[in-house]
C-alpha cells in the first residue's frame, strides 16, 4: 500500500518528464514502432493492392520464399554485397586514413572533403555518372581498359559483371564515411603511448600493427557493424545501374523489397523479405553488441 | 645496451626522411583521391558537351568545343525542375523542423529528467536505431494510400517526411549530449522560479545548439537523399524531388530521341548535386560531427 503509493508520488513528481518525451514518444510508436508491428502482420498474409481482400497464408509465405530461387539469389548476393563491400571498405578507409592522419590540418580537412564529397552528391547522383562510363561502346571505363589491352566489357548487360560494376560503384560513395572515423579515432590516440612505444624500440611497422590498431579496435567494430548494416540496404545504385539484372544477378534484398512491393504489389510478399532482413540485422546489432560490452 | 648518442644523430636524418615520406603521402591521396572525383568531374564536364561529343571515342577529357544546349534545354525544357527543387527543400526543411524539435524534447527529458519507466522507454527507443527503414515503409505507403495524402501538395510534403519524423538517432544525441551539461545551470533556473518551459528553451535549446547544428544537417541530407520513399511517393511529375525528377531524367529520352540524353542527364545530375556540395562546403565541421558522434564517444 505505501509502496504504491510512494510509487504514484514518483510518477506524479516526473510529470514533467512524460510530458517532454510525449510529442518523441507518440511519433516513434506512430512512425515506427506500429509499421513494423503491421509489416510483420502483413507478412502472414497474401495482401496486394486490394488490400481488404487479402487471406492469413501463416508461415507459408515464409515457406515459399524459400522455396523461391529469385529470393534465394537475392539473400545470397545481398551476403555477396556485404562480404566484398565491407572489408574492402575498411581496409582502403584505414590505409587512406593512415596517410591523411600525419599531414597538417589543412591537407587535412582537403583530403577529408575530398573523399567524402561522393558521398554528399548522394548514390543516385554518382550512379547516373556511372551509367554512362559503363557505356560498352563509349564509356570512359571500357576506354581506359581498351588502354592497357582488355577488351570491352558489358558492365551492366553481363550477369558475370554487373554484380561488380555494382560493387565498385557503391565503394566509390561509402569511403568517406568510415575515412573521417577513422581519422577521429587516430586523432584520440595518445601521443605518449606512441612515444612509449617507440622508445622501446618499435618501428612503424610494429607502432601500427601492434599499438595503433589494437587502440582502434572500438572505431573498427563501429566501422564494420555500421557499414554492414547499410551495405545490407543497397539498392538506389541497382535501381539507376541495372534494375537488379540481368537475370537477378545484381538483385539485393531491398531492391527485391521495393520491386515486390511497389511494381507487383505484393505487400504480403515484399512484408515478409523485410522481416527476413530486419531479422538478420537484428543479429548483427546483437552480435556488436556483445563484441563492445566485452571492451 | 641501448645507445643514448644514437637519437641526437638520428635526429636530423629523420626529419628529411619524414618530410620525404609526407611528400611521398600526398602524391599518393591525390592520385587516390582523384580516383574518387573523376566521376563528378565527368559529370560537370559532361553537362557541357554536346550530344555527339558526350559519345565520342576516344572521350574528350576537356569539353574543346563547350555548348550551354545541356543547361538550357533542363531549364527551359519540359521538366519542371525548379517544383523539384522547390519540393526536395520544403521537405527536408519541414522534416529537419519537426525533428529538432521533437528530439530536443525527449532527449533533454531523458537525459535530465528522472521518472519511472525512463529507462526502459529508452532502450526500446534505442533498440530500434538500426533497423531497415524498408520494413516500414509498406505499412506507412498503405497509411498514406488510405488517407489520400498525395491529393494535395501539403499532404505529399508531410507524406515524404514522415517515415523520418520517429528519431530515434536524434534523441540518441540529444540525450548523450545533455550528460555534458552540468544539472547545476538547470537547478540555479528553477530556484530562481523559472518553468519548465523556460528552463527548456532560455536554458536547454542554446545549450544544446551544437548538438542541433550538427542533428539538422545530418537530418537534412538524409531527408534529401530518401530516394526510394520519395520515389515511391510521387504521383505525377509536379511532385518530384529533386534527386526523384533528375533519376527520371536519366531514364527517359526526350525531345523524340530514342535514346538518352547524356548532356542533359549530365546537366540534371550537376544541378542535383550542386546544393548538397555547397551545403557541405559550407558546414563540413558539422557534417563530420554528426557522423563521428556514437564511435568516438559511443
Amino acid at each position: 500500500m505505501v509502496n504504491s503509493k510512494s510509487f504514484l508520488k514518483e510518477v506524479w513528481k516526473g510529470r514533467w518528464g512524460y510530458l517532454f518525451i510525449t510529442p518523441g514518444y507518440l511519433a516513434f510508436i506512430v512512425f515506427m514502432l506500429a509499421p513494423l508491428v503491421l509489416a510483420i502482420s502483413l507478412s502472414f498474409t497474401n495482401a496486394t493492392i486490394n488490400l481488404s481482400a487479402r487471406v492469413n497464408v501463416g508461415f507459408d509465405q515464409y515457406v515459399r520464399l524459400f522455396n523461391d530461387p529469385i529470393f534465394i539469389k537475392a539473400l545470397g548476393n545481398t551476403v555477396k554485397y556485404v562480404l566484398v563491400v565491407v572489408p574492402t571498405t575498411v581496409i582502403i578507409a584505414l590505409l587512406i586514413a593512415f596517410l591523411i592522419h600525419p599531414l597538417g590540418m589543412k591537407p587535412q580537412s582537403f583530403f577529408r572533403g575530398a573523399f567524402y564529397l561522393p558521398g554528399v552528391a548522394g548514390g543516385v547522383i554518382i550512379s547516373i555518372v556511372w551509367l554512362w562510363i559503363f557505356n560498352p561502346t563509349y564509356g570512359l571505363f571500357n576506354y581506359l581498359l581498351g588502354l592497357v589491352g582488355i577488351e570491352p566489357i558489358l558492365w551492366l548487360a553481363d550477369s558475370r559483371f554487373s554484380f561488380w560494376a555494382v560493387c565498385l560503384v557503391v565503394l566509390t560513395f561509402t569511403l568517406g564515411q568510415p575515412i573521417i572515423l577513422f581519422l577521429a579515432g587516430l586523432a584520440g590516440i595518445s601521443q605518449d603511448i606512441i612515444d612509449a612505444a617507440v622508445v622501446d624500440g618499435a618501428n612503424s611497422r610494429q607502432l601500427k600493427w601492434h599499438v595503433i590498431l589494437p587502440l582502434l579496435r572500438p572505431v573498427l567494430l563501429f566501422i564494420v557493424a555500421t557499414q554492414t548494416i547499410g551495405v545490407f540496404q543497397i539498392w538506389e545504385t541497382i535501381f539507376m545501374l541495372t534494375q537488379g539484372g540481368p537475370s537477378n544477378s545484381s538483385n539485393s534484398l531491398v531492391f527485391l523489397i521495393y520491386q515486390t512491393a511497389f511494381i507487383a504489389g505484393k505487400y504480403g510478399k515484399a512484408s515478409a523479405i523485410g522481416v527476413i532482413l530486419l531479422i538478420i540485422v537484428m543479429c548483427i546489432t546483437l552480435i556488436q553488441l556483445r563484441f563492445w560490452s566485452r571492451e | 645496451m641501448i645507445n643514448i648518442h644514437q637519437p641526437v644523430h638520428h635526429d636530423r636524418y629523420s626529419r628529411i626522411r619524414k618530410q620525404f615520406s609526407i611528400l611521398l603521402s600526398i602524391m599518393v591521396l591525390l592520385s587516390l583521391a582523384s580516383i574518387f572525383i573523376v566521376p563528378l568531374y565527368w559529370m560537370v564536364t559532361g553537362s557541357f558537351k554536346y550530344q555527339k561529343v558526350t559519345m565520342d571515342v576516344p572521350p574528350e577529357f576537356f569539353p574543346a568545343n563547350p555548348t550551354l544546349e545541356n543547361w538550357q534545354n533542363l531549364f527551359f525544357g519540359p521538366w519542371p525542375i525548379w517544383n523539384w527543387l522547390v519540393n526536395s527543400i520544403i521537405v527536408s526543411l519541414l522534416t529537419v523542423v519537426i525533428v529538432l524539435l521533437i528530439s530536443s524534447l525527449t532527449g533533454y527529458s531523458f537525459g535530465k529528467k528522472k521518472f519511472p519507466g525512463s529507462e526502459i522507454l529508452f532502450f526500446i527507443l534505442l533498440s530500434t536505431m538500426f533497423l531497415p527503414s524498408q520494413v516500414m515503409l509498406i505499412p506507412l505507403f498503405l497509411l498514406v494510400r488510405t488517407f489520400q495524402l498525395t491529393n494535395s501538395m501539403v499532404g505529399v510534403y508531410l507524406a515524404m517526411a514522415l517515415p523520418m519524423l520517429a528519431s530515434p538517432f536524434g534523441i540518441f544525441l540529444v540525450k548523450q549530449y545533455c550528460s555534458t551539461i552540468p544539472d547545476e545551470l538547470i537547478d540555479a533556473a528553477r530556484i530562481d522560479g523559472a518553468s519548465e518551459w523556460k528552463i527548456y528553451y532560455q536554458i536547454m535549446l542554446p545549450l544544446l545548439k551544437p548538438a542541433l547544428a550538427a542533428l539538422a544537417i545530418f537530418t537534412f541530407s538524409n531527408s534529401w537523399n530518401n530516394f526510394m520513399w520519395q520515389l515511391v511517393i510521387a504521383g505525377d511529375k509536379l511532385q518530384y524531388t529533386l534527386p526523384v525528377g533528375v533519376s527520371y531524367i536519366a531514364r527517359t529520352p526526350a525531345y523524340g530521341r530514342s535514346v538518352i540524353d547524356i548532356g542533359l542527364t549530365m546537366a540534371g545530375g550537376t544541378f542535383g548535386a550542386i546544393f548538397m556540395i555547397v551545403f557541405f562546403i559550407a558546414f563540413q565541421k558539422y557534417f563530420i560531427e554528426g557522423v563521428t558522434f556514437g564511435a568516438v564517444k559511443g
